[in-house]
């Protein structure tokens, strides 16, 4: 049988080395997996200013002095 | 009839030059690496494959066993890679030589014992023992535990070479058959060649369970020892 020729063997186990080892893994070690791209939903994070805590009728536009 | 049915798995030199090595490296040719943001169908198609792969394999491993990801997705490729690429005609498959075989297998799985003995001694010496045992038999099951063990390298190559191998020789032997039954009985030799399709597509199939069990099992040696 052919494959228990071991004078073949070196040869084919160095050539096997080479590629699993350090060609194959090159090859793959560059492919990246981005996310899907679709668009991510976010909630504002803005506080309110210190006049606009409290809403006080004063500021109400019609109850302004008038002009 | 000997000498010519082998004569396929001997390793291609050509006038003393061992091109066995263009041959076992042809497959890298066809992973092209990705160089743009958004790349070509094939680079694109690759990803997607490797990436499903990957999750599905590195789901059951701890954060130690995952630094194994791109040693097994290389393995996985490789062995299928060769695997479909020898059901081509008159082509040459690697892993049909024992040499290669026990080359892949035995570094992988000693790496995967010896992790285990390094990080986690006492779990990886309770293996030998199953849980259980009844103590009389104790010295026993741990020769057998042992064995089974240190089968595992040899049983990963000759599975992988066999079956590669006799799925081979079988195409050859009723290729033959159908040819030579053409002048005697074109009906036999109709029937001998639907089961020739049969068996490439069969063969297919093997070609790539084979690369899916081997890096099965080797991640399975991994998960007992991380």
């Amino acid at each position: 049988m052919p494959q228990l020729d071991t004078s073949t063997w070196l040869v084919t186990i160095i050539a096997m080395i080479l590629m699993l080892f350090i060609l194959i893994q090159l090859k793959f070690h560059k492919y990246s997996y981005p996310l899907s791209p679709a668009p991510k939903t976010f909630k504002s994070t803005s506080f309110p200013t210190p006049w606009e805590t409290k809403w006080t009728k004063i500021y109400s536009p019609l109850l302004l002095p008038q002009q | 009839m000997n000498e010519n049915l082998f004569s396929s798995f001997i390793t291609p030199t050509m006038m003393g030059l061992p091109i066995v090595i263009l041959i076992i490296m042809f497959p890298t040719l066809l992973f092209p690496i990705p160089t743009r943001l958004i790349n070509n169908r094939l680079v694109s198609a690759q990803q997607w494959l490797a990436q499903l792969i990957l999750k599905q394999m590195m789901m059951m491993h701890s954060p130690k066993g995952r630094t194994w990801a791109l040693m097994l997705i290389s393995l996985i490729m490789f062995i299928g890679s060769t695997n479909l690429l020898g059901l081509l005609p008159h082509s040459f498959t690697p892993t049909t030589q024992l040499s290669m075989n026990l080359g892949m297998a035995i570094p992988l799985w000693a790496g995967a014992v010896i992790t285990g003995f390094r990080y986690k001694t006492k779990a990886s010496l309770a293996h030998f023992l199953p849980q259980g045992t009844p103590v009389p038999l104790i010295p026993m099951l741990v020769i057998i535990e042992t064995i089974s063990l240190f089968i595992q390298p040899m049983a990963l190559a000759v599975r992988l070479t066999a079956n590669i191998t006799a799925g081979h020789l079988l195409m050859h032997l009723i290729g033959s058959a159908a040819l030579a039954l053409i002048s005697i009985s074109p009906t036999t030799a109709l029937i001998t060649f639907i089961i020739l399709i049969l068996l490439t597509i069969l063969e297919f199939a093997v070609a790539l369970i084979q690369a899916y069990v081997f890096t099965l099992l080797v991640s399975l040696y991994l998960h007992d020892n991380t």
